[in-house]
């Protein structure tokens, strides 16, 4: 984190109540005790610790918070918020960072986890269920990652790891509109 | 003893194997586990990750979908977001009435969940299991693996000590294995990346198979259909990269429940396991009969994969 450089105005008193609306997180009562960094699976690769994000909120630096590759990163394994002594959900507040970094276009260079999230559940949508096989077709080729894992499909298909019919789940209308809903009722300010 | 069962979309594809030791260890018990009509995926990760009210919505309906029964659960991911959705439905009235908008019903985070593990220690009872086992799986010295989800966070998921849990341990026990200590039990192993990016998952990976290792486990045990999957798929590919060896089975719960109850490889699904393991069962005298091959041919996996075994879809 490069804090120094930052000039008046870069922060936003708005910020930090705008994550804690969207999350239900309060970050405002971090301590900074780090905790949360200790025993994060990820902290050593990532540009922003999870403390420190937390204070990247604290601060309204917006920018910094929505850029960071742990946006991208953290496998949302918990152990954050249960180690915490606040009780700070860090990883809802990643979660608000993360659609806010989608809204603003913030999302890092070379991730694909957003492509992946929009393929899946758009699988989900149609389908009800994940459909791997589609999935993975999908995923291929909107992120060129065509030979990752490739492999492993032989030996995955003998020992019947991959179905290959998709799956067939009734009620598909309504599915689609409570996709909708859920879509309209985000974009509405709470 | 009869619950509603969620499977997840993970043990009708990948975890097909973690599907069938399910069934056969529940048949062995007298444990009824019908399927959740036309249930649908919970979201999992990218829901949450995209959408909150998507993130609470898909679980909701499936719960609601269950009319009150106990929903019996296999998959830690699942599990882990039909808690999350039951626990925010619940304790926050705003959160319940814009979920009720997207369902265009009112749910209120009231179908109990349960996972597996719970149902078989704490519903059906060890002193039950234990005296189902005919073949003790004397000598197996197994690691005992939650993950993330099943564990985290405490006060969403209610299952046991978060740092240091004990309930498989105990179900292993029961079945007669020796469940080591060690302390990697609820590491992350990075499932949420599985194919986005494969680079933390084996580094976390490769830290759970090193430790499991090195705590001296014959095998690990584990009740998730992703983190098995990590551990038993990539295993081979985390070897080369770190110049390591593990070679370790990584087997569902299920699957050695299922084995110390007296049943069959080929009704454990144990084939589709992706680090065999034949040797060590027979070095244990667990299973002599050794564990069938997987198909003999691609066009054969690609004709049966539906099929096999009474897999039902």
């Amino acid at each position: 984190m490069s804090t120094e450089s930052q000039t008046a105005a870069d922060y936003s008193d708005a910020f930090a109540p705008a994550v804690a609306g969207a999350s239900g997180a309060n970050p405002l009562v971090c301590l900074q005790c780090g905790k949360c960094t200790c025993g994060c699976p990820v902290a050593a690769r990532v540009d922003v610790k999870p403390h420190e994000l937390v204070r990247l909120v604290q601060l309204g630096l917006r920018d910094e918070a929505l850029a960071s590759r742990l946006l991208w990163e953290c496998t949302s394994c918990e152990t954050c918020v249960t180690r915490c002594p606040q009780h700070v959900d860090i990883p809802a507040l990643i979660d608000a960072l993360r659609q806010m970094a989608r809204a603003d276009g913030k999302v890092p260079e070379g991730t694909t986890v957003p492509a992946f999230n929009d393929i899946f559940l758009d699988s989900v949508r149609k389908r009800g269920r994940m459909y791997e096989a589609g999935l993975m077709a999908s995923y291929k080729l909107k992120t060129g990652t065509f030979m990752q894992d490739l492999d492993k499909v032989p030996m995955m298909l003998r020992k019947h790891k991959i179905a290959l019919l998709p799956p067939r789940v009734g009620g598909g209308g309504e599915r689609k509109r409570l996709f909708e809903r859920a879509r309209s009722a985000e974009r509405k300010p709470r | 003893m009869s619950y509603r069962f969620y499977p997840g979309c993970s043990l009708e594809s990948t975890a097909r194997d973690y599907y069938l030791s399910t069934e056969a260890v529940a048949r062995a018990l007298g444990l009824e586990l019908p399927v959740l009509d036309d249930w649908i995926c919970c979201g999992s990760t990218p829901a949450h990750q995209t959408s909150e009210l998507l993130a609470l919505s898909l679980p909701a309906k499936n719960l609601l979908a269950a009319k009150g029964e106990t929903v019996a659960v296999a998959c830690a991911a699942c599990y882990s977001r039909l808690k999350a959705a039951n626990y925010k439905v619940a304790n926050n009235p705003e959160v319940r009435a814009r979920v009720a908008e997207v369902l265009g019903a009112n749910y209120d985070g009231s179908t109990p969940v349960k996972h597996l593990l719970e149902i078989l220690v704490r519903e059906v009872g060890l002193a039950k299991v234990k005296a189902r086992v005919t073949k003790p799986l004397r000598g197996l010295r197994v690691a005992a693996y939650y993950g993330c989800l099943l564990v985290r966070p405490p006060e969403v998921t209610q299952f046991d000590d978060p740092e240091n849990p004990r309930i498989l341990d105990d179900l292993l026990a029961a079945a007669g294995a020796q469940a080591i200590e060690w302390p990697h039990k609820t590491e992350c192993c990075g499932a949420s990346y599985s194919i986005t990016n494969v680079e933390i998952v084996q580094k976390l990976t490769r830290e759970v198979l090193a430790m499991a290792r090195d705590a001296g486990a014959d095998c690990i045990a584990t009740a998730c259909g992703m983190c098995q999957l990590n551990l038993d798929l990539r295993q081979s590919d985390i070897e080369k990269k770190f110049g390591e060896q593990f070679r370790l089975p990584v087997f569902y719960f299920t699957q050695l429940l299922g084995l110390a109850f007296g049943l069959g490889p080929r009704e454990l699904g144990l084939r589709s396991l992706v680090v065999d393991p034949a040797r060590l069962l027979a070095e244990k005298g667990i299973c002599d009969a050794g564990v069938p091959a997987a198909c003999e041919t691609e066009a054969c996996a690609a004709y049966c994969a539906c099929q096999h075994d009474g897999m039902k879809r």
